[in-house]
């Protein structure tokens, strides 16, 4: 796919200049200067010749074949040079002329009316308003981009060409190699889609990484993700979307999901590394390209000061990371050769005396460890020490082990050469130990993420049949969202018990209902403008006799009265008092461009303060029910803390999984929640306590 | 004894200040005074009774000593309202009749606070005119001028109350509004004759509403300046704009409340240094530190809701329309607008009594 993009067997470049300096003059003479073997053909009305080869007037006056068109033409003339290109049987080229979708109205249209002739000619192409294209390994330099990247093995596209620039210049002085650079323009064709599915198949490629600000078709986006990560890893820097949208949205989940939730959530289940600056792309890239993935947690760090062993340790620790003591024979070995003062645990610490030699050493013993996965070499510039002999002999290593070896060799001047040794040779090094236990916590979750095992569905019968009826009237009736009775009809067909209750108008039919139910009993407002009853003094609970009752009736709706003068009233619900249990929100929302998500967080009432939710995309695998719950960070409260019964997690699981199926049976739902939903002890199950449903759109 | 009805052309026009200041006054000129509020739509326990919020104002501005639970027959709860869509409810004209019979005993004048209008309450078959005739009152009007269409209400009631009907008592002149009631409103009235009882100018002290009442009425979070509820608000105004042209339209405003975003610290900011005596923010949105922090310094109570600015102006707007005579000086001081501006002389000699 996309072949003629990467390997074509001649260029046409349309637009070509003789003036240096001009766009259509760079990408003429990249192409040339950098080695292309193939035919290059300037297309240029006026000019006889550029940079020493033929120019033609226009595509149709080339007698021969050409595999792909870089357009650098004004905007004006795009259409029709893609309706030529067509013409010509060309069917890739890249736009780089901007001018359209970027620039404005005018601009939109010009676009719009792009895709359409490019359709009828049938040529794809890559921008408009784009850098152009580099492949290192077909030695094609089709930008305008200052440079040309070292050969290697980093597959890079980008949304901003600014940014393709940036990256290209900073990957220079360290000669970091990739095999492919694509400036992707407005992606008016070929998408972010397309070029995973391209770097995915390509031999030479062996880590993707993209920058993007937003995606197309996020379903779809996802789908090829998934499958692509599977092969290789896939490494996104996208740009955020602060969540100002927080707005007033009615229901929690609504206020708690931001466009970045959808984002994390579908890379996570997508397998997608996601990153949040350019630091870490490249961090990771140099990783992923250059060293074997770890099999598993277990780390080992060889430090020559206590310091950054410290730091490393903390953030192996904050990571998924582990550094469990090596064997002990190896223990004993490392004592015949380091000081007795040194640290022979992990970190083992070999002092600031090192050389050399004593680093090999070393990582040779640590490596017959078999149960450790990765190492990590750490070095600060003493002045015993050989910094290039020790980068050399960690190369040597590396060499020879299928086990990956990342080095922190700190500071500047006294290291440069060192390090430009060690990433010659596929060894990263990094700044700071943190950025190595990043990289290496990265390789170590993808590692996981090849290795699982492919995802379980459920899915629950019967249960859309029974809550059909339901959305159906009110989205007849034209409503935005469930009323009070409805909302309990359906969480009634999905299975959720909620407590007993009964509706009651006037305080007599208030208490009959408490004795019918059996005090204790809790009391809430039913109108259909209130959304938040406890907000405005709506719910009373523990109300244990006749007397609490009939308080409770009056002053219920009498408050609610007065500050909602326009709510009507239709009277109110009483409900049993249940258990205690914990409280935890779950609920549907809907992403512009994912569709529906699933919320879970724990909290109660607190749950906007702590804000301590996670998402995943619809449809849940039992995998991602097991894991969004484990995600959050009060987690061991569910386990249950001093001495506290554990709650039933898989109910709660259960209960994920019933909303997505539940999601995919109403796709009109745009929000849900209950809130609270009480966990019991393991094995009673939960009950919906509250619950809110928003309905809308197509 | 003699009955004194004091009704309305519809609901929040100011009854229950003018029904304070008549009794006060009456109480002054040496009269016994009683009264009752035959129904009540605002329910209340006190001590365990039911009754009504404004009647029980009026109770304890007047210093009565009658028995509470007689002062408001009929409270319309949700409970009465429910009863009453579902069946009939009877006995209620007689309920009123008996604390009307109890209550007036020895009394020289009985007050009767209306409901809404003269013609509100025949959804429980009590309207307010069948009422009159039953208790054989005289009425004076109560008028907040707003058009037309009051005039037409006026006239109206002058025709179907006859010689009952003692005339009215224009309430909230504005600034604005004076001129055109001296040169077009009096003079109309008087031409159909109709008395002008009073004229009570609009005091936006008593227009205002203390921060604790807001918070009540907004269902809303007290962030900060708790010491501080008691801060008068007399005008809303909404932060929407840009910061330099903000300052300008709060500095402009006296002892305002900015309705804004949670998030919009900027105009929380302006609004705090220009004086606003309480924010309101909306959507939920906890503000940064920095603002709390600074309204603790300058005492400025901070209120936080759910809903949007939008939805806040809109029910602020509903809401600050039905203001209550809550505050003991806002009581004295509306008492004594009435006794300052309403002509007893006349009222005495159409009642029937001397003072």
């Amino acid at each position: 796919m996309l072949n003629n993009f990467f390997n074509p067997k001649s260029i046409a470049v349309i637009g070509a200049s003789r003036t240096p300096g001009k766009v259509g003059f760079d990408i003429l003479r990249n192409i040339i200067q950098y080695g292309y073997e193939g035919s290059v053909y300037p297309i240029n009305p006026s000019a006889g010749e550029i940079l020493g080869r033929r120019a033609y007037p226009s595509l149709q006056d080339v007698p021969d074949k050409i595999d792909l068109a870089v357009v650098v033409v004004p905007s004006k003339n795009v259409l029709d040079v893609i309706g030529q290109c067509g013409a010509k049987s060309i069917d890739s080229a890249i736009v780089i002329t901007a001018g359209f979708r970027e620039s404005g109205i005018e601009g939109s249209k010009l676009e719009a009316e792009l895709i359409g002739r490019a359709k009828e000619a049938g040529v794809r192409f890559v921008g408009p308003n784009c850098l152009g294209m580099i492949d290192t390994h077909s030695k094609i330099n089709a930008s305008f981009a200052a440079g040309m990247p070292a050969k290697g093995s980093i597959g890079f596209f980008s949304q901003s060409g600014a940014l393709c620039l940036a990256i290209l210049d900073r990957a220079l002085p360290d000669e970091i190699g990739f095999s492919k650079f694509i400036s992707m323009g407005n992606k008016a064709d070929v998408s972010d889609i397309d070029i995973m599915l391209a770097l995915a198949e390509d031999e030479n490629t062996k880590v993707i990484l993209g920058y993007i600000e937003g995606v197309g078709d996020g379903r779809k986006f996802m789908e090829v993700a998934a499958e692509v990560s599977r092969k290789k890893p896939v490494i996104i820097l996208k740009s955020g979307i602060t969540s100002s949208g927080a707005k007033a949205a009615s229901s929690h989940t609504g206020a708690l999901a931001g466009r970045e939730a959808a984002f994390d959530a579908a890379f996570r289940q997508s397998g997608i590394i996601r990153v949040h600056t350019i630091n870490e792309l490249f961090n990771y890239a140099v990783a992923f390209a250059n060293q074997p993935l770890p099999k598993g947690p277990n780390i080992a760090i060889i430090t020559n000061s206590g310091g950054p062993g410290i730091l490393a340790a903390d953030a192996c620790d904050k990571a998924g990371l582990q550094l469990a003591p090596l064997h002990k024979e190896l223990v004993d070995e490392l004592r015949t050769f380091l000081p007795p003062v040194a640290s022979f645990y992990n970190p083992i610490d070999i002092l600031g005396d090192s050389g050399a030699d004593r680093y090999e050493k070393a990582l040779n013993t640590a490596l017959k460890d078999e149960r450790m996965n990765g190492f990590m070499v750490l070095l600060t510039p003493t002045a015993t020490v050989d910094v290039e002999a020790t980068a050399t002999a960690i190369t040597d290593i590396s060499r020879t082990i299928d086990r990956p070896i990342l080095t922190s060799f700190m500071g500047k001047k006294s290291i440069d050469a060192a390090s430009k040794t060690l990433t010659r040779y596929g060894v990263p090094n990094y700044s700071y130990p943190e950025e190595a236990v990043s990289a290496m916590d990265a390789m170590y979750r993808y590692n996981l993420w090849i290795n699982r095992p492919e995802k379980t569905y459920s899915k629950f019968d019967g249960m859309k049949e029974k809550a059909s009826q339901v959305f159906e009237n009110a989205i007849r009736e034209g409503r935005d969202r469930l009323a009070e009775l409805e909302v309990h009809d359906v969480l009634h067909a999905y299975g959720f018990p909620q407590p007993r209750s009964l509706f009651a108008r006037t305080s007599e039919e208030a208490v009959a209902a408490a004795k019918g139910i059996g005090y204790p009993v809790v009391m809430k407002i039913i109108s259909p403008q209130i959304v938040h009853k406890s907000d405005i003094g709506g719910v009373r609970v523990n109300l244990k006799n006749k007397k609490d009752v009939e308080n409770a009736f009056f002053d219920i709706t009498t408050h609610v009265k007065n500050i909602m003068p326009a709510a009507h009233i239709y009277g109110v619900l009483i409900q049993e008092m249940v258990p205690k249990g914990k409280e935890i929100i779950m609920g549907i929302t809907k992403d512009p461009q994912f569709g529906h998500m699933i919320m879970f967080g724990l909290g109660g009432i607190y749950v906007e303060v702590l804000k301590d939710i996670s998402f995943r995309i619809v449809p849940l695998s039992e995998e991602d029910a097991h894991e969004m719950i484990r995600e959050t960070r009060t987690f061991p409260l569910l386990r249950g803390v001093r001495g506290e019964a554990e709650a039933d997690i898989e109910a709660i699981e259960r209960s994920l999984l019933v909303l997505s199926q539940m999601a995919l049976d109403f796709p009109r739902i745009i929000e849900a929640d209950i809130n609270p939903l009480l966990v019991q002890q393991r094995g009673q199950g939960v009950v919906a306590i509250d619950a809110r449903f928003a309905i809308g759109g197509e | 004894m003699t009955t004194l009805y004091v009704g309305s052309t519809g609901g929040f026009t100011g009854k229950t200040l003018v029904s304070m200041g008549l009794g006060h006054k009456f109480l002054n000129d040496g009269f016994k005074v009683g009264y009752i509020k035959p129904v009540g739509i605002l329910p209340v326990k006190v001590n365990g009774t039911l009754t009504d919020n404004d009647a029980w104002r009026i109770y304890r501005a007047l210093n009565l000593k009658d028995p509470l639970e007689e002062i408001c027959p009929v409270v319309l709860t949700q409970e009465l309202m429910v009863k009453s869509y579902l069946k009939d409810v009877k006995g209620l004209m007689s309920k009123i009749e008996k604390s009307f019979g109890l209550l007036s005993k020895d009394k020289d004048i009985m007050i009767v606070g209306g409901y809404g209008s003269i013609y509100t309450g025949s959804f429980l078959d009590l309207q307010g005119i069948k009422i009159i005739k039953r208790l054989d009152a005289k009425v004076v009007v109560v008028v907040k001028y707003e058009g037309e269409y009051i005039a037409d209400y006026v006239l109206q009631a002058k025709k179907d109350l006859k010689e009952r009907f003692l005339g009215v008592i224009l309430n909230k002149v504005t600034p604005e509004y004076k001129r055109s009631v001296e040169e077009y409103v009096e003079p109309f009235f008087k031409r159909k004759g109709i008395d002008i009882l009073g004229s009570l100018p609009h005091d936006p002290v008593i227009g205002s509403i203390t921060v604790e009442e807001l918070n009540e009425m907004l269902g809303s979070k007290v962030l900060c300046g708790h010491e501080k509820l008691g801060n008068l608000v007399e005008h809303f105004l909404i932060g929407a704009m840009q910061v330099d042209k903000a300052i300008e339209y709060f500095k402009k405003t006296r002892n305002n409340a900015v309705i804004v975003g949670g998030d919009r610290a900027d105009i929380q900011l302006s609004a705090m240094e220009t004086g606003s005596v309480c924010l309101i923010l909306t959507g939920d949105l906890y503000p940064s530190e920095m603002i709390i922090s600074r309204a603790e310094e300058k005492e400025i109570p901070i209120l936080s809701v759910r809903e949007d600015t939008y939805s806040i102006a809109k029910k602020l707007e509903k809401l600050s329309s039905r203001l209550r005579l809550r505050d003991k000086s806002k009581v004295e001081r509306g008492m004594s607008i009435v006794t300052g501006h309403v002509d007893f002389q006349t009222i005495y000699r159409k009642l029937g009594i001397r003072s």
